[in-house]
């Protein structure tokens, strides 16, 4: 078994350049530009119920990713992530129906605004640790799914709010099609901007923070600083996801973000790997598509006529619903370092083929 | 070499898994299909599952009888677990592939996110939630924030539930002699379903004369609420409205016996039904609660064809059904015989469907006579129904009985609209 840490063989860096790359060989730069650029043509080619998956993908992707900035990478824990998420997008759809500003405006602004609140209840993490910060972002869900129900004026309170669509020089993306170049965009530039942070000097005191605080801290890593930092950017991120969430759907109401999305939104990291950006990507990909798949497994028992009567359809219910959770189970006792890991052993299998070691 | 061969089943079940996530079901010519999301295994399901079989029962006994005027029409039923996500996939699987034309939902969280699809793709959304702001489709009350003009229900509306309930509780505080001004409580969880007639009741409350009280909260989540029960006994509240539903108010309603509250609950659609009653037992004491159909058992000429559509999951015929489960046949036949108008009147879509809701008054789908109450849906008002049959329920001799208290009627006042 490699480990993350093993360099496979013949790869030696000589400069720090080579280090710092983003993409470690050729290949993948070309593979990942021409995945892009396919990509932007899909809304040719696959259905809308696809192009929905998709645009599912990148807003709970992008908000993912705040998350394992947080947890992967900075070694702190959130249990409030759902609860930011959902903070983006009532900020967003507050700011434009409030003071109308333009709404591709109002998305990053609702970002800075959940940084905000984000920090706030991030500020313990400067004291506490562990358990005991688990337990105080834990509240901090709590906290604001109540503000969500109470703040009539910011999230419309049990009527829900409305959010207009993206307007652009006079064209709105209110269509699927549409929007998903939106959320494709949202999507390739806040990961381009993760994988830059984390090449960052910011990004290895993150690092640092997490794999020993004592030494991070004799190195002249602010603690305080960067554990607060990293609370920052990750409820920036789930901000961003919010906002594009509640613009995709045009409104937004408080049934949505309950303490089962921040647990959601772990499972996504700890699926795919935690302190790993593609890995992330990989995560909600499965976790978006997995009840998917289930359901129309589902779908063609439906078709058959011994499967099409309601005491098959509702035990396969049932059967779907403790499969989801079984595949989660499965997937933390065969692979704890998630799908990121599991790509790595594949790549090096054929890379060594038939030495692998 | 066990290892591989592992790998390759693994390889092989993920290969047929993404295949079959691509294989659409093949939709046959002259049909028009009708989506239908259910709640049957998520959070809600204890009485999302009486009500999505209703639905699914009396579609699948409608496309064994003539469909729509002779016109097929298909229908999936797709269980959402409750959770926006899947609600969306399942929507635009539907609108994408299947060139859905209506659709039958259930809960808040679900509704509320296609509010805004449902209305760009005209498609009308029959849904189980029975918020006050989907009444106003055209925004003409200055109140509503979005108009909703593509979603119907059928039922009264939360808060016109609760103000017929204060209706029935100023009449009751009368006939029983009381004197002086009787108080008024709010009681539930923070959250948007049993928040949703919050204000509009406690409105009405203040206007028939109740000192309206400090709202009470009480989880979703059942659990012991006698601090909740001490503060209603101390402030010596007379009436109480219950939000939440299911195990939550059974835990409330034994932790006020407990502590010995001397007030009148009165519940919502959602609070109360047979299954309910049975794990309630001894602990029920005059709990008012309203319906918008009769019960299983009942004498009404709409109940034969209630029978046989239950009979198309229960070939035996004995399972006895909730009003929830009802409730669900009434939502699916006034959808039917909106799309049986449309199909006489330039074909079955969307917009013609929404136009044949609002054909005739005082309606009652053929056959249910004595089921459905009466309803009557116009262009800028989708409040169906005002009128709410109200009953109460007690424990004697080891059963609980229910009885038919009154039938009130709320006024359709404009300000009321949407809200």
């Amino acid at each position: 078994m490699s480990s993350l840490t093993m360099r496979p063989c013949g790869d030696f860096r000589t400069s720090y350049k080579q280090d710092n790359t983003i993409f470690e060989t050729k290949t993948i730069r070309w593979v990942t530009i021409f995945t892009i650029l396919a990509l932007c043509f899909a809304p040719l080619v696959v259905d809308g119920y696809f192009i929905t998956l998709l645009i599912q993908i990148s807003y709970l992707g992008i908000a993912a990713l705040g998350l394992n900035i947080l947890v992967g990478y900075t070694g702190q824990i959130s249990l409030g992530h759902g609860a930011f998420f959902g903070f983006g997008a009532f900020a967003s759809a507050w700011l434009n129906t409030s003071f109308h500003i333009p709404v591709f405006l109002c998305i990053p602004l609702a970002g800075f605004l959940t940084m905000g609140v984000g920090m706030m209840f991030g500020a313990p993490a400067a004291r506490i640790k562990g358990l005991y910060l688990a337990i105080a972002t834990l509240a901090s869900q709590f906290i604001i799914e109540d503000f969500f129900a109470r703040a009539d004026w910011f999230s419309g309170g049990s009527s829900g709010s409305m959010a207009e669509p993206i307007n652009l020089f006079g064209f709105a993306f209110d269509t699927d099609q549409s929007f998903y170049y939106v959320a494709l965009f949202s999507l390739v530039f806040m990961f381009i901007w993760g994988c830059n942070l984390m090449r960052s000097r910011d990004g290895r005191a993150f690092v640092a923070v997490r794999d020993h605080y004592l030494s991070a801290e004799i190195m002249g890593v602010k603690l305080n600083k960067y554990r607060l930092l990293s609370f920052g950017i990750s409820s920036f991120y789930a901000g961003i996801g919010g906002a594009l969430y509640a613009h995709y759907l045009g409104y937004v109401s408080a049934e949505g973000f309950t303490l089962m999305l921040s647990i959601q939104f772990l499972a996504m990291i700890i699926i795919g790997g935690l302190g790993s950006i593609k890995g992330t990507l990989m995560g909600v990909i499965f976790m978006v598509f997995l009840p998917e798949v289930l359901e129309s497994g589902v779908g063609v028992m439906k078709m058959t006529d011994w499967g099409n009567i309601p005491m098959v359809v509702d035990g396969l219910a049932y059967i779907k619903e403790m499969t989801i959770g079984l595949v989660i189970i499965g997937f933390l006792i065969f692979e704890p370092e998630g799908l990121a890991h599991r790509w790595t052993q594949i790549k090096n299998y054929w890379k060594f083929y038939p030495f692998a070691y | 070499m066990n290892s591989i061969k592992n790998k390759k089943l693994l390889l092989s079940s993920i290969t047929t898994c993404i295949a079959l996530s691509f294989t659409s079901q093949v939709q046959a010519e002259d049909s028009v299909f009708v989506g239908h999301l259910a709640d049957m295994t998520g959070p809600t399901s204890f009485v999302a599952k009486h009500y999505g079989s209703g639905i699914r029962d009396a579609l699948n006994y409608k496309k064994k009888n003539n469909g729509i005027n002779g016109t097929k029409f298909e229908h999936e039923t797709i269980d959402y677990s409750y959770k926006v996500p899947q609600a969306i996939a399942a929507y635009k699987k539907w609108t994408s592939r299947k060139n859905m034309v209506v659709m039958q939902g259930f809960g808040t969280a679900d509704t509320e996110a296609l509010i805004s699809f449902v209305s760009r793709d005209k498609i009308p959304n029959f849904s189980g939630s029975y918020s006050g702001h989907l009444t106003d489709p055209t925004g003409k009350n200055p109140h509503t924030k979005k108009p909703a003009p593509y979603n119907f229900f059928y039922g009264a509306s939360y808060s016109d539930v609760c103000r017929g309930l204060i209706q029935w509780a100023a009449e009751d505080w009368k006939s029983k002699g009381n004197k002086g001004q009787p108080k008024f409580t709010h009681i539930g969880a923070n959250h948007p379903y049993p928040n949703a007639p919050k204000t509009a009741c406690a409105d009405y409350a203040k206007e028939l004369g109740f000192k309206v009280l400090h709202p009470v909260v009480v989880s979703m989540k059942p659990g012991d609420f006698k601090a909740q029960c001490l503060s209603i006994k101390n402030s010596g509240s007379n009436y109480g409205y219950l939000g939440n539903l299911g195990g939550s108010t059974l835990s409330l309603i034994k932790s006020c016996n407990t502590v010995g509250t001397d007030i009148q609950l009165m519940t919502n659609i959602w609070g109360a039904d047979k299954n309910f009653f049975n794990a309630g037992g001894s602990g029920l004491k005059n709990y008012v609660f309203p319906t918008m159909t009769p019960f299983w058992g009942d004498d009404a000429p709409g109940m034969k064809l209630v029978g046989e559509i239950s009979k198309m999951s229960d070939p035996s015929g004995n399972k006895e059904r909730t009003h929830h489960y009802m409730r669900g046949i009434c939502s699916a036949y006034y959808m039917i015989e909106a799309m049986e108008w449309a199909e006489e009147n330039g074909g079955i879509t969307g917009e013609n469907i929404k136009k044949g809701m609002y054909v005739k008054s005082d309606w009652v789908p053929k056959g249910l006579e004595g089921v459905c109450l009466p309803a009557t849906w116009k262009a800028d008002d989708h409040r169906g129904i005002n009128k709410i049959n109200i009953y109460n329920a007690n424990y004697e001799n080891g059963s609980v009985k229910v009885n038919k208290v009154s039938t009130v009627t709320v006024e359709r006042r404009d300000d009321w609209l949407g809200y």
